[in-house]
């Protein structure tokens, strides 16, 4: 009966710790920033949401998420009137789970000069993204080709190239 | 008044519905909502009629010289219309450099055939096998008049020919039998494989976890890659109704690849064999990789026998040196279990209800035991 007692309450203890370990996937902006962020889809649907169509191969999708021009002024990067000097020397560095890079300059994301928008998108058609497009991804509207498209998405670093 | 009126306008609108039936504009192809039409050529609107006949020219083998071959034979429903051989063997016993090819989901097929940049509709197409001499594959050539003079006189063919070619004085010639063929063709469609379930449906139990793992690598620019030939719905180009026609060459270099997979001499020099372009020598054109498991061996002249060895193939970036070979095959960082895994999701895209669907088999058991 003891045993029986103390093997439950091993149990319990495993399946506590193994839902605590349960990886909530997320999205880690770093680098350059004045403040690092941690995204979620809980942290996401509090944002500003904006709403992108593609179609591909004659299928079309709306992606829903925030621009990343949202996600970086939240970090505190210069945007605007701001993204001047220095900090036209900076970009940031898209990285997904499986190593695949792309990047994109401060300036290509700002409204004020390419407004060339790409979203941090986190579902499509209303539901949250799954399998090979990761939980997040980038869409890249602009974009003719798809590869700054990042899928699987998880993390966004700001770089300042200037010495 | 009021009544004539209703009537005219009724006749109106009845005409209207019957010139749209008739110029095949609300043809039901059955696809999965919001994939696309394919393209249909205006001269060859789409008619249940015309499939129909289609249907029972693709597998009449009185289309070959000597009566032991159709379109069937090296286009089989259940080996998802292949004929599960390295290089097919025509109605004479004569051995083609290439391997048959799948027809689901053909109508979505920028190019037709493994190697011609050229051949874009159906109806051109089905004339190769039909009158090609360099293999004979039907060996028709000489002997359409015979046919057509047989098909004119066939009881099922003389319900079904003037049904699918209305009011034309002789519909029995050998554009309208490659119309019906084209039009059968285009209406063989998958759209219901397992991972279409997974991706389309939001079925997420219709995969195991080996082929969800299978699909981040196929997917993935870093690991398995294979979404960089064969990405999209279809697994491979697709055109579709709405399509901007891209320049020819363009279009040309994102199908026709040289992947290392064999020593491309006569009578397999690829896009070559079309264009003289040196830098063509080895090019075919990417497959759909729908239904993949069940169309072995593999690639044009089915020298790589399964799909674990395919893989190996890809893996070592190419197996063999080739000048023309594409910067996008480089050796692959892929453990056993991430292959393993890559068979699982290419299993996933094998749809069962294609390989029996009636709409897709051939009839004339059913009419000889009739007759």
């Amino acid at each position: 009966m003891r045993r029986c007692l103390m093997l439950a309450v091993l149990g319990a203890t495993l399946s506590a710790i193994s839902v605590a370990q349960e990886v909530v996937p997320s999205v880690e902006v770093t680098g350059a920033v004045k403040q690092p962020l941690t995204l979620t889809a809980e942290s996401l649907a509090k944002f500003p949401r904006a709403t992108v169509k593609t179609t591909n191969q004659g299928i079309e999708t709306t992606y829903e998420g925030v621009w990343l021009t949202e996600i970086l002024r939240r970090a505190g990067v210069p945007q605007g009137e701001q993204l001047r000097g220095r900090a036209l020397a900076s970009y940031v560095l898209a990285q997904a789970q499986d190593g695949y890079q792309v990047v994109f300059s401060l300036a290509e994301l700002d409204p004020s000069f390419a407004g060339g928008g790409v979203l941090l998108v986190d579902t499509a058609n209303g539901k949250p993204l799954f399998g090979e497009q990761g939980r997040f991804r980038l869409v890249a509207p602009q974009d003719k080709p798809g590869a700054r498209s990042v899928r699987m998405l998880t993390k966004l670093e700001v770089v300042s190239l200037r010495k | 008044m009021r009544t004539n009126l209703h009537l005219v306008l009724f006749d109106c609108a009845l005409s209207i519905l019957l010139v749209s039936s008739l110029m095949g504009a609300d043809f039901d192809w059955r696809l999965t909502p919001g994939f696309p039409k394919p393209v249909v050529p205006a001269d060859n609107p789409m008619s249940d009629a015309k499939v129909e006949l289609g249907r029972y020219l693709f597998y009449d083998t009185r289309m070959s010289v000597n009566g032991k071959a159709s379109c069937g034979t090296c286009h089989r429903q259940e080996l998802a219309f292949t004929d599960g051989r390295a290089r097919s063997i025509g109605t004479t016993g004569e051995q083609h450099p290439r391997r048959s090819m799948s027809l689901i989901n053909v109508a979505y097929a920028p190019y037709l055939t493994w190697a011609n940049g050229t051949l874009t509709s159906l109806e051109g197409q089905a004339l190769v096998p039909m009158m090609g001499t360099k293999p004979v594959e039907l060996g028709l050539l000489g002997h359409e008049k015979e046919f057509l003079e047989v098909v004119a006189e066939d009881p099922t063919y003389r319900r079904l020919f003037p049904e699918a070619f209305h009011g034309q004085r002789n519909p029995y010639t050998l554009a309208n039998v490659t119309r019906a063929i084209a039009a059968f063709e285009r209406t063989i469609i998958s759209m219901r494989s397992p991972y279409d379930r997974y991706r389309w449906y939001g079925e997420m139990n219709a995969l195991s976890d080996s082929a969800k793992r299978g699909e981040i690598i196929f997917f993935s620019g870093e690991r398995g890659r294979c979404f960089r030939c064969h990405g999209g719905w279809n697994f491979g180009p697709v055109r579709f109704a709405g399509t901007v026609p891209s320049g020819r060459d363009e279009l040309i270099s994102g199908i026709f690849f040289n992947t290392g997979a064999t020593v491309y001499v006569e009578p397999n020099r690829g896009l070559f064999e079309h264009t003289g372009r040196e830098a063509d020598i080895g090019k075919f054109r990417v497959p759909s990789l729908r239904n993949i498991a069940v169309i072995s061996p593999y690639m044009h002249d089915g020298s790589i026998p399964n799909l674990d060895a395919v893989i190996d193939h890809y893996i070592a970036g190419g197996k063999l040196a080739h000048p023309n070979k594409s910067e996008i095959i480089r050796p692959l960082t892929l453990t056993e279990q991430d292959k393993q895994d890559l068979i699982a999701f290419l299993n996933s895209l094998t749809d069962r209800e294609a390989l029996t669907d009636p709409r897709w088999s051939n009839p004339w058991p059913a009419v000889r035991a009739q007759r």
